[in-house]
């Protein structure tokens, strides 16, 4: 019996996929699409580079979940500060995921104001594309708040008077009364404190990434439906 | 003309195709390897096993025929026992958080705590002189052998020695470390 070559292995797997639900042609429809030669430029790829690092902060925070432990505990012993400690200094490669984490998260917004001045700067938020930059400011307005949310996590001094600094600044939203409700909402009490930690873990593990995921993939239809804007 | 009818095994293509697929493969594996190690835990750096010594209120060898004590394994520092011989949901070397010594006609023995059947709790029961398991009703002889299914083997041992201060005894354990 002659060997096979590896993409005959391959053709009958995906043959016996495309047999049971037409995988093949649902791909090719999703990818395969004509880019225009005046998307052939590299200032068109910030985009797509604001995707792959959303992607790579979905990947390394589930793996930091693995080990974070949202708990604030007591004064002088909280599991949560000890759990960044463990991923940091004990875990094999954790330095690595929170370092990729850290960074990441740093570099998606200065990617994603870059993309956002280069969608300026061709006009592409003009009519009839006025929604699709709505969604992305409010993706815009998501990743900030992870950013906030994702800072007081590791429950040290900084993280905390961070928070509370920002908390604080919520809370003059006026008139007083709102500017009150507000920052008793976040705090979850009275002051900063393990409620704020729990309250944050939830926003930042749950919500925002579940909201984000929803709404790259409304910019996306939005992006097929209105073609690649052309330049002014 | 034979040899160019009869089809080669391996061609030249499907020796590189297979050369590529392998190189691809060990590429991504090499780099991705080192993140399924991430996934496995680090123990903690207090981990360690050992002797545990455990208080007991008066020393086993002033048990009575058919009394036993039972004993938990420490809470502070978290620590378990562990078995030294076992059979059916039980195995050496693994935990148990609790043990009875109990003297069955002058001899000493002690096990650890867990059902050999689904690992719960068992409990002595003097008048009949036997444990018994309060969950699908197993029932041990005090040497730990089975009286009665669904246990489909007998009770664990946990190795012991006597402490240096007659009330206590020191047991085979682990410290946990979390």
């Amino acid at each position: 019996m002659a060997i096979p070559h590896p993409r005959d292995i391959q053709l009958a797997v995906v043959n016996w996929l495309d047999d049971r639900y037409p995988f093949t042609k649902a791909v090719d429809e999703a990818l395969y699409q004509r880019v225009p030669n005046f998307a052939n430029a590299f200032y068109y790829c910030f985009g797509g580079m604001v995707f792959i690092l959303i992607v790579l902060q979905l990947l390394t925070g589930v793996f930091l979940s693995f080990y974070y432990v949202p708990d604030a505990g007591t004064p002088g012993n909280s599991p949560a500060y000890n759990s960044v400690l463990f991923i940091q200094n004990t875990q094999y490669l954790g330095w690595l995921i929170r370092g990729t984490h850290f960074w990441g998260a740093n570099l998606l917004i200065i990617m994603v104001l870059i993309h956002m001045a280069r969608v300026y700067w061709t006009g592409s938020y003009r009519a009839p594309r006025e929604l699709n930059w709505i969604v992305g400011v409010i993706m815009l307005l998501c990743i900030l708040l992870l950013s906030l949310t994702g800072y007081l996590l590791p429950w040290d001094n900084k993280a905390y008077f961070a928070t509370q600094v920002t908390i604080k600044i919520g809370g003059l939203t006026p008139p007083p009364q709102l500017g009150a409700l507000i920052r008793e909402i976040l705090q979850g009490g009275a002051v900063v404190g393990p409620a704020t930690l729990q309250r944050f873990f939830t926003i930042h593990v749950f919500l925002l990434p579940a909201l984000i995921v929803l709404l790259m993939y409304v910019h996306f239809r939005f992006i097929r439906a209105h073609g690649i804007s052309e330049p002014m | 003309m034979a040899d160019a009818a009869a089809p080669k095994r391996v061609t030249r293509r499907t020796f590189l195709g297979w050369w590529m697929a392998a190189l691809l493969t060990s590429t991504v594996v090499t780099a991705l390897a080192p993140l399924l190690l991430y996934l496995w835990p680090a123990p903690p750096k207090s981990q360690k096993k050992g002797l545990l010594t455990i208080s007991v209120p008066k020393p086993l060898s002033q048990l009575a025929d058919g009394e036993a004590l039972k004993f938990d394994a420490p809470s502070n520092p978290n620590s378990a026992f562990i078995m030294a011989d076992g059979g059916g949901d039980n195995a050496a070397g693994e935990l148990a958080f609790g043990g009875y010594a109990v003297n069955n006609k002058g001899k000493i023995d002690v096990f650890a705590i867990t059902c050999s059947h689904l690992g719960c709790s068992i409990a002595l029961n003097e008048q009949a002189r036997r444990f018994d398991c309060p969950c699908h009703g197993s029932r041990f002889n005090l040497d730990g052998t089975v009286l009665r299914g669904p246990a489909p083997a007998p009770l664990s041992h946990l190795t012991w020695k006597e402490g240096t201060d007659p009330n206590t005894i020191q047991v085979d354990g682990i410290v946990l470390g979390f």
